[in-house]
């Protein structure tokens, strides 16, 4: 059995209360940071990814989506990575993070609904730490990466 | 010694030293690693001819101790040395790397024991290889721990690292590679120690230098003890409760949380040290090492 394929580390989410694994062969990830059911996080890193240096310890709220630009230059068009953005409810702290392969892609899609109306506060610190958040005019890059090229992207009420 | 006893029950004989036979006078069980350690002060007779017996162990003002190393079996305490004055951990700036967690081992350690502690910094002339040393040394200075910056290659901060340590009983504490034979060699020339040069291959771990315990007399006052490379310094007779004590910077807010002496400082609300670190007054990689080695406990 590949290390990759052992599963420790699992944990229960603060929360909805899930038992959540860290296999890699589920998630697709070597550091699972976030809950694949709720998408909700824990304020644990503070310089880098992976530190575990933060004394704050909160829960992190996913607020919204943005986008790492791909390192693949061949590509026919930039796009990167769908990456999710988490906001400590304590002090604040915005943080970016690598979905999950079993991210359930419905919360996914619910959060980047809800980034739509976002405060000018919240869109303001995301631009000062150099946060571009995906809007509506992004839905066929978001459902695109979810769910495929060819799916139906519904008509936003 | 019997092999049926655990061989961690030293049973040792205390025989007349003049008779020609080692005749068994008392036999006693003893559960330590070792009841004699170096630094001890003890009554002996003297038997002549540079032989004698130890009769009594004089009870020591200081001791820093650990578990006995002895994985599957009941842990001993093992007196690394004894009425020592002064700790003082060695860290490199370089090859290899400091471990700032294992230097938060050795301070609690110190703390434990009711120790001061000396930090000292060796291969100053490799300070180009490690760039943010001078913030990694500034957290221990705020904290009030004196740090001392030597080279053995230059002789800098030697001088004063002497002044540091007259008229004391010190203890050298550290992984091996990191200069503490070479430190005593340009503290004392003609120690006579054997240095090997940190063997690259091992990736910079280091061979074991040091293999036993030493005390060394120093000219100009004091003494000094070499310890070998440890790789095991576990922490003895320390609580989980008593842990945050331990890190003089936490000390002040313990029972200042919302939940008071019952807080872990983990994930509670309103735990004052959390605050602190968030504040900025305590170093987040200190906190990092108390709960890491909370876990331990």
């Amino acid at each position: 059995m590949s290390y990759r394929s052992a599963s420790f580390g699992d944990f229960r989410c603060a929360h909805c209360q899930a038992i959540v694994s860290c296999a890699h062969l589920l998630s697709g990830v070597n550091n699972r940071n976030h809950c694949p059911y709720c998408l909700w996080s824990c304020h644990l890193d503070l310089y880098v990814a992976g530190d575990r240096l933060s004394a704050c310890k909160a829960s992190m709220k996913p607020i919204g989506l943005t986008m790492k630009k791909g390192r693949n230059k061949y590509q026919r068009e930039a796009r990167g990575e769908l990456m999710l953005i988490h906001e400590c409810v304590e002090c604040k702290t915005l943080s970016i993070n690598r979905m999950a392969a079993d991210d359930d892609s419905e919360t996914v899609i619910t959060v980047f609904h809800e980034s739509f109306t976002w405060s000018q506060g919240l869109q303001a610190l995301c631009m000062q730490h150099g946060i571009v958040p995906l809007n509506a005019d992004d839905r066929e890059i978001v459902y695109s990466q979810l769910y495929g090229r060819h799916v139906e992207i519904p008509v936003l009420k | 010694m019997p092999s049926s006893l655990n061989h961690k029950q030293l049973i040792y004989p205390t025989a007349d030293p003049t008779s020609l036979r080692h005749v068994v006078r008392e036999v006693r069980e003893i559960e330590h690693v070792d009841p004699i350690a170096i630094g001890d002060r003890v009554r002996y007779v003297d038997a002549g001819a540079g032989r004698g017996m130890i009769t009594e162990v004089l009870p020591r003002h200081s001791k820093l101790s650990r578990p006995a190393p002895v994985p599957g079996q009941r842990v001993f305490e093992q007196v690394i040395v004894s009425n020592v004055d002064l700790v003082v951990p060695v860290f490199s700036l370089a090859d290899p790397t400091p471990k700032w967690g294992l230097l938060d081992r050795y301070l609690v350690t110190a703390e434990a024991s009711r120790l001061p502690a000396l930090i000292v910094i060796t291969k100053l002339d490799l300070a180009g290889k490690n760039r943010s040393f001078e913030a990694d040394i500034e957290i221990y200075r705020r904290i009030g721990y004196p740090v001392q910056l030597v080279s053995s290659v230059t002789g800098d901060g030697i001088e004063q690292l002497k002044q540091s340590l007259q008229g004391r009983m010190s203890v050298l504490v550290g992984k091996s590679g990191v200069g503490k034979t070479s430190l005593l060699n340009a503290i004392q020339p003609g120690l006579g120690l054997r240095v090997k040069a940190v063997s690259q291959g091992e990736q910079g771990k280091g061979r074991h230098t040091t293999s036993h315990l030493e005390m060394f007399e120093l000219d100009f006052g004091g003494t000094l003890v070499d310890t070998p490379g440890m790789r095991e310094f576990g922490l003895w007779e320390i609580t989980s409760e008593d842990l945050a004590f331990l890190f003089p910077e936490m000390a002040d807010h313990v029972g200042q949380c919302k939940f008071g002496m019952s807080c872990r400082h983990d994930q509670e609300p309103g735990c004052a040290i959390r605050k602190a670190v968030m504040a900025g007054d305590i170093s987040p990689h200190r906190y990092k090492s108390y709960m890491n080695l909370k876990e331990e406990l």
